[in-house]
């Protein structure tokens, strides 16, 4: 078998690297600066002034709170209701097709139209407003995106609705990978439905619930978009994920060289966490 | 009897859940055909009349420019979608046939993109496409969906790729064709099962994109175009239900023509992690 030419690769070498990594290095030099962005502005070194001045910058640190809220109960949310949707729809049927599709829909859809279908449900003249006065709870009634902690967790659950479809397909092919002749032997042994669970569902499906977790986990620690949508950070910058605040502080004050070294905390962030799903993976594939 | 009542309980559980979760889909068909007057009244009701005005303001309001907005993002989602994949069909290609350290490099420097949050990358990226006059483009952004989706299409080619036999590679070149016939012809047709699930899960992502036309193109998309439309104080909800429909029917008649590839080409982006 001969030699494949190098020039297969070259073009996508090309683009990657112009656009991905040579951007990446850049950033990694712009951290250490302080420059505004403008081309006659000469830039200067500040050294590690900008990774020492985010940890006193309170907007930063709230950040960081809204973003591991998000973070904790969307994966929480989206993980426990994929797996239980995907327990209770793994057979066949066409209903169980139709169901299946009501989930996933929701994940096919831009977080733009998400944020804009659900913002008519929870705005004041919204949906949830109109049915508490239905029945008589005017009280009850509220801006549910009027302060930071109301928003956070409409924000968190508008996120679980557009995003456990996705979770359930994960789980239901995990579910197709666990051995019919496991359900029998456990029955012959005496066991219920719970010792099923216990026994055999779960530790033959710790593979899918990896990858569903990590995935949730990554995509939540760059959340930007249901944000801006939504409550475009606000009120005041009560819902500033760190993705947001990179983005403001980049492109809003023009501040990226500071706004760099946040991206790359973020980044670095990123890696720990996918390094440490790997180290955990393997310990349980050594262990089952 | 027992099980009877379980059986039961887990049905009505998961009909709760299919309602809850359909509602906003319900809502989001039916306020289409009504007045924001109608919908505040009651987001519920069926329409009295199928009343078109909402989707005709999106479609002859001269200041949305909607063709214009479905033309940009076909042109932007199509030739992206087409470019990486071919693109890093060769790469892969190149990297899973060739034993070199060289190609165990270039497979482990491709692959690396995956872990990149995007956020990183914009801020130096607006300041090289201002300077190349780049800002605004079609092309600019056709560029950046490339790069971007690069490590995630070479992941799953690469994967596709070691384990496809290679003897009708080997019989091509016996029978005296070039390498890069055999790519063209033996090779990439080969690889469509892969090409289909990459390309759904690349193309859906361009598609919805919202960050990206928003900070490089600044080019009206669908998702950037119906956001700026709509602008973020809204509370015209019969007009907004009618541009959150133009900008979702086309992936919602696309996945439901294609479900199976829809499914298992996102399982598979499950994997990117």
């Amino acid at each position: 078998m001969g030699k494949r030419s190098i020039l297969f690769a070259l073009p996508a070498f090309i683009i990657y690297s112009a656009l991905l990594i040579v951007p990446i290095l850049l950033a990694f030099m712009l951290s250490f600066t302080s420059w505004t962005g403008y081309a006659a502005n000469p830039i200067h070194y500040v050294g590690i002034a900008n990774f020492i001045d985010l940890w006193k910058d309170e907007k930063f640190l709230h950040s960081i709170w809204v973003t591991l809220r998000l973070v904790l109960v969307v994966t929480l949310g989206s993980n426990a209701l994929g797996l239980i949707f995907a327990l209770l729809l793994n057979k066949s049927g066409k209903l169980t097709n139709v169901f299946r599709s009501v989930f996933f829909v929701p994940f096919v859809f831009s977080t733009v139209a998400v944020s804009f279908i659900w913002s008519s449900i929870i705005s004041y003249t919204g949906v949830i407003n109109y049915l508490l006065g239905v029945v008589g709870l005017e009280t009850w009634q509220t801006d549910f995106i009027g302060n930071a902690n109301h928003a956070i967790w409409s924000i968190s659950i508008i996120e679980i609705w557009k995003t456990v479809g996705f979770n359930m397909v994960i789980y239901l092919a995990a579910l197709q990978t666990v051995p019919a002749e496991l359900y029998e032997a456990c029955t012959i042994d005496g066991g219920n439905a719970r010792n099923k669970f216990r026994h055999v569902t779960l530790p033959m499906i710790v593979p899918g619930i990896s990858i569903s977790v990590l995935m949730s986990v990554i995509n939540e620690m760059k959340q930007f978009d249901l944000v801006k949508v939504i409550t475009d950070g606000g009120p005041g910058s009560g819902t500033e994920t760190i993705a947001y605040h990179i983005i403001s502080q980049a492109f809003g004050y023009n501040l990226l060289g500071y706004s760099s070294a946040i991206a790359l905390v973020l980044f670095v962030a990123v890696v720990l966490v996918s390094i440490a799903h790997l180290s955990i993976t393997r310990r349980f594939e050594v262990e089952s | 009897m027992r099980a009877g009542r379980s059986t039961f309980f887990i049905r009505m559980i998961l009909l709760v859940s299919v309602v809850l979760y359909a509602i906003p889909l319900y809502l989001s068909i039916v306020n289409i055909f009504k007045t924001t007057d109608q919908i505040t009244l009651n987001p519920f009701a069926i329409p009295s009349s199928l009343n078109l005005d909402n989707l005709t303001y999106v479609l002859n309001n001269p200041n949305v420019h909607l063709y214009k907005m479905y033309l940009n993002t076909l042109i932007i989602a199509v030739s992206a979608t087409l470019l990486t994949l071919l693109f890093t069909a060769m790469a892969a290609f190149y990297t899973s046939r060739s034993s070199g350290k060289l190609s165990g490099i270039l497979h482990v420097y491709f692959i690396m993109g995956i872990m990149v949050p995007y956020a990183i990358v914009y801020i130096p990226l607006v300041i090289i496409f201002r300077d190349f006059h780049l800002i605004g483009t079609l092309h600019g952004l056709i560029l950046v969906f490339i790069s971007g989706n690069i490590p995630f299409a070479f992941f799953m080619y690469h994967g596709f790729m070691k384990t496809a036999p290679r003897e009708l590679e080997e019989s091509a070149a016996i029978d005296g064709a070039g390498q890069f016939r055999t790519f063209w012809q033996i090779i990439f047709p080969l690889l469509k099962p892969c090409t289909t699930t990459t390309a759904i899960f690349i193309g859906l992502s361009m598609w919805n994109d919202f960050l990206t036309p928003l900070l490089i193109g600044q080019v009206h998309t669908i998702t950037l175009g119906i956001y700026t439309a709509i602008g973020p104080h809204s509370t015209n909800w019969g007009q907004m239900f009618a541009f959150v429909f133009f900008g979702t029917f086309p992936v919602v008649v696309a996945y439901l023509f294609a479900q199976k590839q829809f499914v298992s080409g996102l399982t598979a982006g499950a994997l990117k992690g």
